[in-house]
């Protein structure tokens, strides 16, 4: 849908909300073009193309608020309705506001004009350079997925208090899913994937290539052994092990009585050299916009800076309710309600190099991914390390499967023993790899 | 909407097949006394798959007009077109399947939109409001209520044209405990394909709640697990989930094309003796399980599909390109979510089926391991069938006696050894009910149980 377009009809939205009821009311659209190229077992599989427009609709009346999403824009007025409705049946909550319009900041670089003339036959090709290189490493490796999509998304936020905004951004996303098999033998599955905003930037198969070694490095991987130890943790396997963080973070859940950090603010949570930012507007990031779900604008935001918590991620009910500034944190789609979410996450590395934090191991072991469970509230984790190799000395001993690993990962925080000064971006993550102290390690 | 998907695929070159999916979803959620969201969303749309030189291509929009729908055919007709000549291996045809005709709506006599949003509105404020008063730890407390129900017409250009119906609610509520700084959590959900009082009978509300403070309170005075080895007596809900995750999934017949540990093992025996293995589109054994599907979205009939019987794999389970490459018949497991998805190999409803032995003789047999009850935070499995589980709650037993509650305990390792390792099923059955949704790129709505279940694997914890 053209653009001007998309605007006028959440401007429509908006006036059709009042004219049913609303006091206070916001529209958020997106209007979305995919082109994706799948890849099953070794070969190209199916190219798809989709194309729609979504618009979700917050009526407030008074302190109630009720939400419709629709993607049919004959129905705007039933979703307007619907949205009064559903605010009529509610329960009122004093912090249900809008945010006003505030300056955002100008951020280049979020649409390549040259992905509008991205085609299908470009995906395939992408798709398919993608396969090659993953099979180009060894015969034995087997492409199960992988899929190359290129998406142009225009986002448009308009608020009854006066907010006018709107953005457009190119992204394309890639990877592959990759076993690899020797007679009996399967290794595990290993992912990879990466992403950008630029056409020129598209590089498919440095991703295609590490997940077929990352397949082939846990073929014969054999049972490990069971201690208590160190353990390195790569920068995938630290986005799953560390995601109770987000929610410590998420002041919704501190408003909820969720965060063991409700108090915390000022007092150090982690040892002195882990600083953790939240940056909203990182040159070339897949989360970068100038504003967020709700119109608010983003922003560079320290949350635990040199081990001591600075803040939480707010959007504008929680600033309401905390009495705190809302730094931009509304996230999700025109078909939910907003939530608060990170936007690029960021972990900044350490002075170490990598190889330095391995050989101050004397037994450890190597964790690339983390397959399991890491309790949000308690902050235990407990499963799988996939990938993993056993450290011996300083050095990496070799490949050990079925390796489960337990600890706590608000522990850990306290007692990292490395943090790594190279890094690695993967989506909207930029992480070090991290060394921690007495993790349990168990072989099967 | 029917007659003109008819029209225009009669009308239209070549193999086509039409999807036309209209979705209502409802959410309402409450925390801690408080509406946190209270949600209505349309979705209406159009999937297209096309068949042009062997390779499929594939369209969607949101415009089903006649000229909405047209436009969308010429796109996935070329998608297909630019895709032939990089593909490989071409389609040679499709199996023949039953093709579905005429109308297929999930019975129920209390259809969802006879109830007001205030009556559901009050329901979970009242189930929030009984976790959040059950007990002095509890320090936060949600409830929550969702539903799906889709309309679908299906039309294919050899000779499916079908009216779907369905309808999904669901219930969930969530306890979190606290004491000196320590919290813990304790979550349950109850999922059906049905109407109102079908949910509210499956499992009651008020238990939902109370089973979830339960976890939550026990969970905070609860030891670690401790990392070994061990024989173990799983419940219905994990034994749907090892069924699910790490049986299911790598009978997929993409999966076993994309190498999985099952591609040379048909005929062969799997499993112990006393495990037969199935998915079905209908609700064995007991009613309103979560993954009823008349009509795959293929348009094809489902069935019931032996997976394993008594130890020995038999079947995969199959869309029709599958089953053409393998000669077989289609299992009717080709799902899509939403119109803009393009069907895929999914489960629908995976079991193990009854065996002969009572859970209080299963208990009886076990000197030292841990009764195992639910799926915790999450779960993944390999398409070599190496799974990790969360558990829900896992308890000792000691001396054929079950005994104290552990915390953060997980289960993995091999499914095929796992299930080699039975020496005892239960004569009992039930289906998991859960809320959720499977992933696999998209979701799907899925169900899965069985009996209760004695074997050996490892638990996860921590080294003293």
């Amino acid at each position: 849908m053209s653009n001007d377009r998309l605007l006028d009809r959440c401007q429509e939205a908006l006036d059709l909300a009042r004219k049913h009821g609303a006091d206070q009311a916001e529209v958020f659209g997106e209007a979305t073009r995919t082109i994706t190229s799948t890849v099953e077992k070794d070969d190209l599989q199916i190219s798809k193309s989709t194309q729609e427009t979504r618009i979700g609709l917050r009526a407030f009346i008074g302190s109630q608020v009720g939400f419709a999403s629709t993607n049919d824009l004959m129905q705007l007025e039933k979703a307007a309705a619907d949205a009064v409705t559903l605010a009529k049946a509610s329960p009122g909550d004093p912090h249900n506001v809008l945010p006003e319009p505030a300056d955002s900041p100008s951020v280049e670089g979020l649409h390549d004009p040259a992905a509008d003339a991205f085609s299908t036959a470009d995906a395939v090709q992408q798709a398919i350079r993608m396969l090659e290189a993953a099979k180009s490493v060894d015969p034995r490796v087997i492409v199960g997925e992988g899929e190359f999509e290129a998406e142009t998304r225009r986002r448009v936020l308009v608020n009854s208090r006066g907010i006018e905004a709107e953005e457009l951004g190119s992204l394309f996303t890639y990877g592959v899913l990759t076993t690899a098999r020797d007679g009996d033998a399967v290794s595990n599955m290993a992912f990879r994937f990466d992403a950008t905003r630029n056409v020129g930037d598209i590089d498919v198969e440095p991703p295609a290539r590490q997940s077929s070694r990352d397949a082939l490095g846990s073929l014969g991987a054999k049972p490990g052994e069971s201690f208590k130890g160190q353990v390195l943790l790569d920068p995938y396997a630290i986005i799953s092990l560390f995601a109770p963080l987000q929610f410590q973070l998420n002041a919704r859940n501190v408003l909820r009585g969720m965060s063991r950090w409700k108090e915390a603010l000022g007092e150090s949570v982690a040892t002195s050299e882990f600083t953790l930012v939240d940056d909203g507007l990182l040159a070339g990031g897949v989360a970068t916009a100038s504003f967020d779900r709700e119109g608010t604008p983003h922003r560079r935001l320290p949350l635990i800076e040199g081990g001591v918590l600075r803040s939480f991620m707010h959007d504008a009910y929680t600033a309401h309710a905390m009495n705190a500034t809302n730094t931009g944190h509304a996230a999700g789609s025109a078909g939910r309600p907003p939530a608060i979410g990170p936007t690029n996450f960021t972990i900044l590395p350490g002075e170490v190099a990598k190889q330095d934090l391995i050989s101050e191991i004397k037994r450890g072991l190597l964790v690339t991914r983390f397959s399991g469970n890491a309790d949000p509230v308690s902050g235990d984790f407990s499963g799988v390390a996939k990938a993993a190799h056993l450290i011996v000395d300083g050095k990496i001993d070799r490949a050990v499967s079925g390796t489960m690993i337990a600890g706590n990962v608000f522990e850990a925080l306290k007692n990292l023993s490395g943090i790594s000064r190279e890094t690695e971006r993967l989506f909207n993550y930029t992480f070090p790899s991290l060394r921690l102290e007495d993790v349990s390690i168990t072989a099967e | 909407m029917q007659k003109l998907l008819e029209q225009i695929v009669a009308g239209a070159s070549g193999w086509v097949e039409l999807r036309y999916q209209s979705r209502s979803t409802k959410r309402i959620t409450v925390r801690n006394g408080k509406l946190e969201e209270s949600s209505s969303v349309l979705l209406a749309g159009l999937g297209v798959r096309a068949l042009v030189d062997g390779v499929f291509g594939f369209a969607s929009t949101s415009d089903v007009s006649e000229k909405g729908i047209l436009a969308a055919i010429d796109a996935a007709q070329g998608a297909a077109r630019t895709s032939a000549p990089s593909k490989k291996e071409r389609i040679r045809g499709l199996a023949d399947a039953p093709m579905a005709t005429g109308t297929f709506a999930v019975a129920t006599d209390d259809p969802l939109d006879g109830h007001t949003l205030e009556e559901k509105l009050g329901l979970v404020i009242k189930l929030d409001e009984r976790i959040r008063s059950a007990a002095e730890e509890i320090v936060s407390s949600m409830a929550s209520y969702g539903e799906i129900q889709d309309e679908k017409i299906i039309v294919t250009s050899d000779g499916a044209s079908a009216h779907v119906f369905d309808s999904k609610p669901e219930l969930r509520a969530l306890a979190v405990a606290g004491r000196n700084g320590d919290q813990t959590m304790g979550m349950e959900s109850s999922g059906i394909t049905g109407g109102w009082s079908d949910l509210l009978g499956i499992t009651p509300p008020e238990k939902l709640a109370d089973d979830a403070v339960r976890l939550a309170v026990d969970q905070l005075t609860a030891s670690h697990a401790e990392g070994k080895s061990t024989v173990v007596v799983l419940d219905p809900g994990l034994v749907g989930v090892l069924c699910h995750e790490a049986i299911g999934h790598t009978v997929e017949a993409d999966i076993v094309l994309g190498g999985a540990i099952t591609s040379d093992k048909i005929g062969q025996a799997v499993a112990s003796e006393l495990v037969t293995l199935c998915d079905s589109g209908v609700s064995e054994y007991l009613p309103h399980a979560v993954g009823i599907l008349p009509v795959d979205d293929e348009g094809v009939l489902t069935q019931k599909t032996v997976i394993i019987e008594k130890g020995v794999l038999r079947s995969f389970l199959h869309n029709r390109e599958t089953a053409a490459h393998y000669g077989v018949a289609p299992t009717g497991n080709a799902r899509a979510f939403v119109y803009s998805d393009d069907p895929l190999i999914r489960m629908r409803n995976t079991y193990i089926e009854s065996g002969e032995t009572s859970l209080e003789e299963m208990i009886a047999g076990v000197k030292e391991g841990y009764y195992l009850r639910e799926l915790g935070m999450s779960g993944q499995a390999d398409s070599n069938a190496e799974f990790m589980f969360g558990v829900r709650e896992a308890r000792k037993i000691v001396d054929g006696k079950i005994g104290e509650l552990v915390r953060g305990a997980t289960i993995s390792g091999n499914a095929f050894d796992v299930l080699k390792s039975v020496d005892a099923v239960g004569n009992d059955f039930a289906w998991e009910n859960g809320a959720g949704a499977c992933g696999k790129g998209q979701a799907a709505k899925v169900d899965a149980g069985g009996p209760h279940l004695r074997c050996t694997m490892t638990i996860g914890g921590r080294q003293a």
